[in-house]
This record gives structure tokens, C-alpha cells and sequence, in this order.
């Protein structure tokens, strides 16, 4: 087999993260491709999160699917929440102590999916333990189940390596790592690895293995390791193994950021926090990550960074840019390169906080009072991430304009192993700067689109949110305000003139396709799988790829939906909207009429997908997609 | 600087549009007085100010100036000081500005003690507005554009900033400008976020607090033997509490002059410095980050930098 899935769950807080970075670690040691999604409630203790992978030997993956193979479970609720998520002949890991808790019982579960479960049992004639849905599914689904006591196991832990009992429960991450490598053959030398990065400490790492072997010996007895991956035959020098948010991080430190501001908020602020670990650069240099009162001060604190020259951004979510607008305006009018990195999270209003989406591409475009330019960018991937993190603060200091990078909690959560980067193609590109030792400045010389910059302590400048005169003072006159005004927005077409159409949007698949996916951002990943899936079925299908929205790619949608035509075209975005596609009419004409779209805030899954580029192929026009937990 | 620069040499030649006999005049004319005073180098030298007319003085000074947004001052003035801590850094703000609707900045700024001057210009109303009520005028108080007196009580701008822990602590008044010029010298002197509050009469709208009124009123906290210095860490409790109660008179008479200085609490960037240690000798903003137009992270460096995130594979 060249692909395993799985889905690991458990309650928020208790061990998750160290299973599943136990296990792919390991995987990408091994060297696989890895990419796991995690999901999870706006709770720090107790509420189920689960984690969603998938691994291969034959690449490097970007696209998650169900049915899985694997579901290990650490709790109850688990098994109730996933269960139905195997495959036939998949495997469930439990902990056989909980046979005879019943789904009625479990508070933390949601009276929704309570209320579904009641009926489904019913009808598959569960009587709603543990136990029974474990049975439900040997008998009729062909699972094979792998009941552990964990009571027992962490009784034996305790008296082999003399842990004190209180200590134990934090061993249920490494049984259930322990299990899934027996199934799946993990080497010992790749379970090691990843045992000895995640436990540093010498005893805990001791522990941990011997935990480790326990399982492993007992599930390898019992039933083989039948999931084994083929050898890997992923062509990579190395890769990264890391999250968004982190990716993004790395880069904009590539990038030569000098200054972060930020304000906490789900799913933006560990970037922030990364890089604050990397603040000294090895001893080698500063890097100020200021954690401000809120996003009203983040930005402008961030805009007041950039006017002296340093390399600077935010990061935050929906709440905090919708309190950042005035401040990006401030930039706008006073052409200063700030960058935003947007991670974008299920809205309106809180809404829901710690899952995806992707509803904030109009108000990325849009929001702000008055007109100005800006630069919109989206990213598809971890590694698209990379290199847009870094153009971003290019672009910004190129044209003198704000910067809007485009994410989401999907891309930002996921880990993901991408190939090493390509440092050596990598341009710092600062823009139009003033030259030292000039008698008279003026920040906004008319003379060019863009005036030479200087930066605060060069030379005597003014700045004003007031629209202003050359030299930065406030200037009502109206015919300073339309030549201010012209060159503000002349930036648009310049903009327009350099960055070449190839950058805006990236193609995939047939050239002569049945069907064309038109998306963005996080819909990469599942898209380009999905079209695979459909070609192996017969059904020329290819996927075209929005990297930027502001400059919009005009010319290459206008040009592919004259010759396949609009009907062929099918938007699909995590939103209520297809937003996208409404980008697309205002800037083409071209009115994209089908889509499928998922706002549930869990991302879309390659099987969903198909079935609905199916469906739309069959005549429908619009699918809202559903799928997980 | 070769030239020793005189009070002309700060002035712009923007048309100052205050209306006549406005207390902002007074203000300015410190301002210059103490920058010629200290020779401050223009280039080096930023004035960030608010949206009021206060805001407007930026304009006016000969060194670098940033109009910013209502209530946002202080964020950029931060950012600007901390990218680039070689900068002097006097932000100007409006009362409105400053204790309405930019009001969580005040006290974030007092917990930090970035080496900033804030002076505020009180004139108890919302001056660019047409006189609204600001949040510095007392409940009952009826200045002659609101329709009805004010049902708002007043924030104690002194008492928010020894609470906050701002670092130097004064208040002036725009019509002894000798006096305000000294203050706003020592702020900028002192190490740490110093606080100026200027009593600043409205001509236009505020037909209360006049020039009459405050003369009538103000009496030199230092002329009546007021020590403001905190002379140890331990002293603090005790100093800051009397300089609350000072900072509650305020009917018959009103004390302007030095209510607190409390050298003993870092700066914030001394603070960075601590983690970062080049952040002082080589600001943030003056960080080479290109060479030939090729980032500085070379893939060696960043291996170096990132080993946690990166699996090699033997070839
Ligand atoms: C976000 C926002 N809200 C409202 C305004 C309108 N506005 C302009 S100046 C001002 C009040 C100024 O009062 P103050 O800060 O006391 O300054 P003064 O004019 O008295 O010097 C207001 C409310 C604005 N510019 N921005
Ligand atoms: S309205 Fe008041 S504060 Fe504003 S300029 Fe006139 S007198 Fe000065
Ligand atoms: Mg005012």
C-alpha cells in the first residue's frame, strides 16, 4: 500500500499532540510524506480534538480523505465520534477499560451529535457502549479491533520503570503511538527518533520507549503488521516538518523581518510566538516581537516600525485585521510597506474561532473606507506559504503599499513535510530608497509613482492620514489632491504591469479538461487530488489556482473559460459565497455559476469532492459539502 | 550639527491654523524652546501626533512628523521608538485622543516604560469636533457647545498615569511656558515613558476652564517644596500614593509642575536588550537584511537555525 490515513482523537489537553507528532516524525524519518490536520474546539481541557492524516510512500501529500484505515482512539468518545469513519477491514485501537461506557454518558459530547447518534444506533441496532459499536463494526464492517487496558499497560509501566502512578496517564500518547507503528511497521530506528526529539529528557524518554515496546510487542503478536507502507520512493533531498504557522515564520525571518507586532488570537499567534524564539537570530541579530494591547495597536505599532525602515508585519485572524482596517488605510494613504498575514478562521464575529475557512477574501479586498492600493496574496500550501511570506514583504516595499497575505487555520494548524527550501533563488528586493545626502527631501515627490523612500532619522519627513502635499503636509487643495490621488492609484496599473500573470495563478491538469476547478488557498491541496482521482476515472478534469486576487489574474481565467467555456467552470471555496467567483465576475464579466462549497469549518476531503464534481457534472450547480467530525 | 540651531530652525513654514489666542500656541512655543534648547537634531527627532487639533502641531515643527490616526498615537510612536530606539520620540495627543478612545494605550504604555514623551493637551473638550465634551471635563460641567451639562464624570489624567506606571509624571499649563518648556526638557531627558499632562484652554469652546481660571488656580507643585523623586524601589508605594492624593486636588487650587519620577524601573528596550543582545548597539531598523539583493539566511545558516523542523535524507 503506498497511502495510510488515520485519525487519532482524544480529549483536548491530553496527550494528542505528542501521538501524533510521535508519529509523524517518525513517518517523515522514515521518509514519507506526512500531512496532518488537527482539529479541535475553542477549549483548553476536555472537549474532543482529533487529528487527520494522511501519509505516503510515493509523495509528498497536501490532501486529506476519508475513509481512513486507522482510528486510535484515547477515550470513548472517540469511538463514538469515528467509528464510522473506517474503512471495512480498517483497524480501531481502544482502550478496552471503557467497554461499557455508553455514548449517553459522555458530557462533553454535543447534544447534536448525541441526537444523531441515538438514531443511527438505532438503526444499526447498537445499544450505544463501547463495546457494541467495537462489535458493530468486526461483524459487519471487517474491522480489526485492538483493545488495550490501559489501565493494565500503565500498571505494567509503572512497575517495570517504577513510575509513580500519578504520572502514568501521560504514557496513553506513546501506547496508542506504539500501537499504530506496530500495525503500520514502523522501523525502531524511526520510532526512536522520534521518541528521543519529543522526549528529551533521558528518564522520560526511557519511559516512553519501554512504554513503547510493551504495545508494540503485544499488537505486532496479535496482528501483524499488515498496514505497512511501501518503501518510500519520495525524491527529496530533505524536508521541513512543520506547521504553517511556522513555515510562515522561518520564512518571513528569510525574509529579514525586524518587526512583529501582535495581538493573541486563534489561529495567528504562534507564528508570533516562533518567532520570538528565533528573536536573537543565533546572537546575530534583533528581531522585535511586540505583543500589543490589541490589533488597534498591533498594526499601527507595526506601521510605525516600517516608517523607520525595518522589515514589518501582524499576524492575526479575522477579529483582529477587522480592527486593524483603519490603521491599513493609514498605510494605504501614506504608502508605507506593512505586511499582513492573514490567517483567515470560520466568522462572522467569533464564530468559530479554532476551525477553517476561507470568508474573508472579500473583506481582505474590500474592507477600509476611501481607495487605495493594496496587494492581495493566497497561499495553497505550506510551501506556496514560504515563498509568498517572502514576496510579500517585497511586493510591499517595492510599490509602497500594504501587504495582505491570505491563509487560513487549516494551512496554519496542519503539519506537513514540504521539500527543503530554495534559499538560493531568494531576492531581498527593498524598492525605490532615497539616496544619502540629499539637501531637500519630500516623501511623496510627485515626480514618480513611487518616491524614493527614506526612512524616519535619514531625513526631516512628515507623514499625515490628512491627504497631503509632497512633503507629507496636510494639502485640501483639489488639484494636489487628484495629482496625490492619481499617484496613490497609479500604483494599481504599475502593479498591474509588473507582476507577470504566470505569478497570479498556477494551472493544473488537463489542457483539453470535461471540468475546471477554479479555487484558492487551502482548496489546492484537495483539488489536485481530486483531479487525479477523476482522470482515473475517465473524467478530464484540471484545477486552476488563484494566487493573488489583487493583481487578479485576469487574463489566463478569461482566456481558459473562452476556450472550455463557463459552463465547465466550477468554483470551490470553504465559504457560504464562493467569493472567489465573485472576484472573478468583477473582474473578468465572467460569472462562474457552479460551485461547491463547505463552511462547517473542517476542510474539504478528496472523496467529497469527487462525488460532488460528479454531481455537478450530472447538472447540479451548487454543493454544500459536509463531511467530518 | 555644525550650526548651533536656534528656535527658527524649528519652525515649518505651514500656517499654524489654531484659532487665535488658543492655548496650543503655548505648547508649540515650549516645544520649540525645548528643542532648541536641548539641540535636538531634527533628522533624529520624530513628533508623533494624534487627530484634534492638537494633532495638527506635527505639522508645524521642523522635525520629522507623523499625523497618525485618533486614539493611535502611542502604538506608532512604540513602534517607531522600539524598531529604532536612537530616535527622540515626543508624541502630542489630544485629551479625547488619549484617554477616550486611545485610552488602552495610555496604560499599556505605562507598563512598559518605552523612552517616550506623551503631552497631552488638555482642554476638556473635543476641540476639532466643535467642543464636544472630553473625558477630562467634570459631570455637571456645561461648556458652552454641549446642548445639556455633562452626565460623564471625569478621568483623573495624573492618578491613570501613576497607576499605569509612568515613569516621570508632570502637568503644565500652556500659559506659563517657561515652565512647560523645563518639563517637557526633563521628559525628554528622563529614561522611561514620561507623562505631561497640559492644562490648555479652549477659547473657542470652552468658556470655563479660561486663562482667568487657571491663573486663578494653578499653583508650582516645586515652588511649595514637592520632592517628585522616588529615591529608592521601596519608596515607591508610598511616593506614588502621595502624589495621587496631589493629583486629586484640583477645585480651589490646581498643582502643576513634577508629581513623580521613579528612576528605578527599566526601560522597555533595556528590557529587549536583555534578550536581544544586539539591540542596542545596532537598531532593528538598521539591520542589514540583504546582500546583493540575496537574503542573509544562507541554507547553511538556515539549517543552523531550524535543524528542529528539518529531516536530511542520506542520499
Ligand atoms: C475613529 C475616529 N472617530 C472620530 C473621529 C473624529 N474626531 C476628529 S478629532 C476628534 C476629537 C478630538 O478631540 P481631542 O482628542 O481632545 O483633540 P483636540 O481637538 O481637543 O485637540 C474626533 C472625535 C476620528 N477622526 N476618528
Ligand atoms: S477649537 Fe479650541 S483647541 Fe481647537 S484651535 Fe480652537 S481654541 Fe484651540
Ligand atoms: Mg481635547
Amino acid at each position: 500500500m503506498n497511502e495510510l490515513r488515520y485519525i487519532l482523537g482524544g480529549p483536548q489537553g491530553g496527550g494528542l499532540e505528542t501521538l501524533s507528532e510521535l508519529l509523524s516524525w517518525a513517518y517523515a524519518h522514515a521518509g514519507y510524506g506526512v500531512i496532518s490536520d488537527r482539529e479541535y474546539f475553542s477549549n483548553i481541557k476536555g472537549r474532543h480534538s482529533y487529528v487527520h492524516a494522511t501519509v505516503s510512500a510515493v509523495e509528498l501529500p497536501r490532501h486529506l480523505t476519508y475513509p481512513v484505515d486507522i482510528v486510535a482512539a484515547m477515550d470513548a468518545e472517540t469511538v463514538f465520534t469515528h467509528f464510522d469513519d473506517l474503512r471495512d477491514g480498517g483497524y480501531i485501537i481502544y482502550n478496552s477499560d471503557d467497554d461499557n461506557v455508553s455514548f449517553t454518558s459522555i458530557p462533553s459530547m454535543e447534544r447534536d451529535l448525541r441526537e444523531r447518534l441515538t438514531s443511527e444506533f438505532k438503526e444499526l441496532g447498537v445499544d450505544g457502549t463501547v463495546k457494541s459499536v467495537v462489535k458493530y463494526l468486526q461483524s459487519n464492517r471487517k474491522v480489526r479491533v485492538v483493545g488495550l487496558s490501559f489501565k493494565e499497560l500503565l500498571m505494567e509501566i509503572e512497575r517495570r520503570e517504577g513510575i509513580v502512578p500519578s504520572q502514568a496517564s501521560r504514557y496513553i500518547s506513546t501506547i496508542l503511538a506504539g500501537a499504530v507503528a506496530a500495525i503500520t511497521g514502523i522501523n525502531e530506528e524511526d520510532l526512536d527518533y522520534s521518541l528521543k526529539r519529543r522526549f528529551v529528557r533521558e528518564d522520560l524518554y526511557r519511559h516512553n520507549r519501554a512504554m513503547a515496546n510493551i504495545v508494540i510487542e503485544a499488537v505486532k503478536g496479535q496482528f501483524g503488521s499488515e498496514l505497512k507502507l511501501d518503501k518510500p520512493s519520495v525524491k527529496v533531498s530533505g524536508v521541513l516538518v512543520a506547521s504553517g504557522n511556522d513555515v510562515i515564520a522561518t520564512a518571513k525571518i528569510v525574509a529579514g523581518v525586524r518587526f512583529q507586532a501582535y495581538y493573541p488570537i486563534t489561529p495567528a499567534a504562534d507564528e508570533s510566538f516562533t518567532l520570538e524564539e528565533y528573536e536573537a537570530l543565533g546572537g546575530e541579530g534583533s528581531i522585535v516581537v511586540f505583543q500589543t494591547e490589541d490589533e488597534l495597536a498591533a498594526i499601527n505599532a507595526a506601521i510605525g516600525a516600517a516608517l523607520t525602515g525595518a522589515r514589518s508585519s501582524v499576524a492575526t485572524s479575522g477579529p483582529g485585521f477587522d480592527l486593524m482596517v483603519e490603521g491599513l488605510g493609514w498605510a494605504g494613504q501614506n504608502e508605507v510597506p506593512v505586511v499582513v498575514t492573514y490567517y483567515q478562521r470560520g466568522g462572522p464575529s467569533t464564530g468559530q474561532p479554532t476551525r477553517g475557512g476561507q470568508s474573508d477574501l472579500l473583506s481582505s479586498v474590500f474592507a477600509s473606507h476611501g481607495e487605495y492600493p493594496r496587494i492581495v496574496l493566497a497561499s495553497g500550501d505550506h510551501e506556496e506559504a514560504f515563498y509568498d511570506a517572502i514576496d510579500a514583504f517585497n511586493y510591499a516595499e517595492t510599490y509602497q503599499v500594504p501587504v495582505i497575505h491570505l491563509v487560513d487555520k487549516f494551512l496554519a494548524n496542519t503539519i506537513a513535510t514540504i521539500p527543503l527550501p530554495n534559499l538560493d533563488g531568494i531576492r531581498i528586493v527593498r524598492g525605490n530608497l532615497a539616496p544619502k545626502g540629499l539637501t531637500e527631501y519630500k516623501r511623496f515627490d510627485l515626480s514618480s509613482v513611487i518616491s524614493p523612500r527614506a526612512f524616519l532619522g535619514d531625513y526631516v519627513m512628515w507623514y499625515s492620514g490628512d491627504e497631503h502635499d509632497e512633503y507629507g503636509h496636510i494639502d485640501e487643495d483639489p488639484i494636489n489632491r487628484i495629482r496625490m490621488f492619481d499617484k496613490r492609484m497609479k500604483k494599481l496599473d504599475l502593479i498591474e504591469k509588473e507582476i507577470p500573470e504566470e505569478r497570479r495563478y498556477s494551472y493544473f491538469g488537463s489542457e483539453r479538461p470535461d471540468i475546471v476547478i477554479v479555487g484558492w488557498g487551502f482548496v489546492k491541496g484537495v483539488a489536485l487530488k481530486a483531479i487525479e482521482e477523476l482522470s482515473g476515472e475517465g473524467i478530464k478534469a484540471s484545477y486552476y489556482h488563484i494566487r493573488m486576487f489583487i493583481p487578479f489574474p485576469r487574463e489566463s481565467i478569461t482566456k481558459i473559460a473562452g476556450e472550455v467555456g463557463v459552463d465547465k467552470l466550477v468554483a470551490v471555496e470553504h465559504n457560504y459565497q464562493a467569493q472567489a467567483s465573485r472576484l472573478v465576475a468583477m473582474n473578468t464579466g465572467i460569472t462562474v455559476g457552479k460551485s461547491v462549497v463547505k463552511y462547517t469549518g473542517r476542510p474539504i476531503y478528496v472523496h467529497e469532492l469527487v462525488n460532488a464534481i460528479k454531481n455537478i457534472m450530472r447538472g447540479s450547480v451548487r454543493e454544500v459539502l459536509s463531511y467530518g467530525a | 550639527m555644525a550650526r548651533k540651531l536656534t528656535i527658527n530652525d524649528y519652525k515649518t513654514n505651514v500656517w499654524v491654523d489654531w484659532c487665535p489666542g488658543c492655548g496650543n500656541f503655548g505648547i508649540l512655543s515650549a516645544m520649540y524652546q525645548a528643542f532648541a534648547d536641548l539641540q535636538l537634531d531634527p533628522e533624529k527627532t520624530v513628533v508623533v501626533s494624534g487627530i484634534g487639533c492638537s494633532g495638527k502641531i506635527s505639522h508645524f515643527i521642523n522635525v520629522s512628523g507623523v499625523h497618525t490616526l485618533h486614539g493611535r498615537s502611542l502604538p506608532y510612536a512604540e513602534g517607531i521608538k522600539l524598531a529604532n530606539p536612537d530616535l527622540t520620540v515626543v508624541v502630542n495627543v489630544g485629551d479625547g485622543d488619549l484617554l477616550g478612545i486611545g485610552a488602552a494605550h495610555f496604560v499599556a504604555l505605562g507598563r512598559r516604560n518605552v523612552d517616550l514623551v506623551v503631552i497631552m493637551h488638555n482642554n476638556t473638550v473635543y476641540g476639532l469636533t466643535k467642543g464636544q465634551a472630553s473625558p477630562t471635563l467634570a459631570r455637571g460641567f456645561q461648556p458652552k457647545a454641549l446642548p445639556k451639562p455633562n452626565l460623564q464624570d471625569a478621568v483623573n489624567p495624573i492618578g491613570l498615569a501613576i497607576a499605569s506606571g509612568y515613569t516621570f509624571i508632570a502637568r503644565g499649563y500652556a500659559a506659563r511656558v517657561q515652565h512647560l518648556k523645563e518639563l517637557i526638557k526633563k521628559a525628554i531627558q528622563h529614561k522611561g515613558s514620561a507623562f505631561i499632562e497640559v492644562l490648555q484652554p479652549c477659547v473657542t469652546y470652552d468658556n470655563i476652564h479660561t486663562y482667568d481660571y487657571y491663573n486663578k488656580r494653578v499653583y508650582d507643585l516645586q515652588e511649595e517644596g514637592w520632592d517628585p523623586i522616588v529615591k529608592s524601589p521601596e519608596e515607591f508605594p508610598q511616593k506614588a500614593a502621595q502624589a495621587l492624593i496631589k493629583s486629586y486636588e484640583g477645585d480651589g487650587r490646581i498643582p502643576i509642575g513634577i508629581f513623580l519620577v521613579n528612576p528605578h524601573v527599566p526601560t522597555f528596550e533595556e528590557r529587549y536588550a536583555q534578550r536581544l543582545p544586539n539591540y542596542l548597539k545596532v537598531p532593528p531598523a538598521k539591520e542589514p537584511i540583504e546582500v546583493d539583493g540575496k537574503t542573509m539566511i544562507t541554507m547553511r545558516r538556515f539549517k543552523e537555525l531550524f535543524g528542529k523542523y528539518i529531516i536530511e535524507f542520506k542520499q
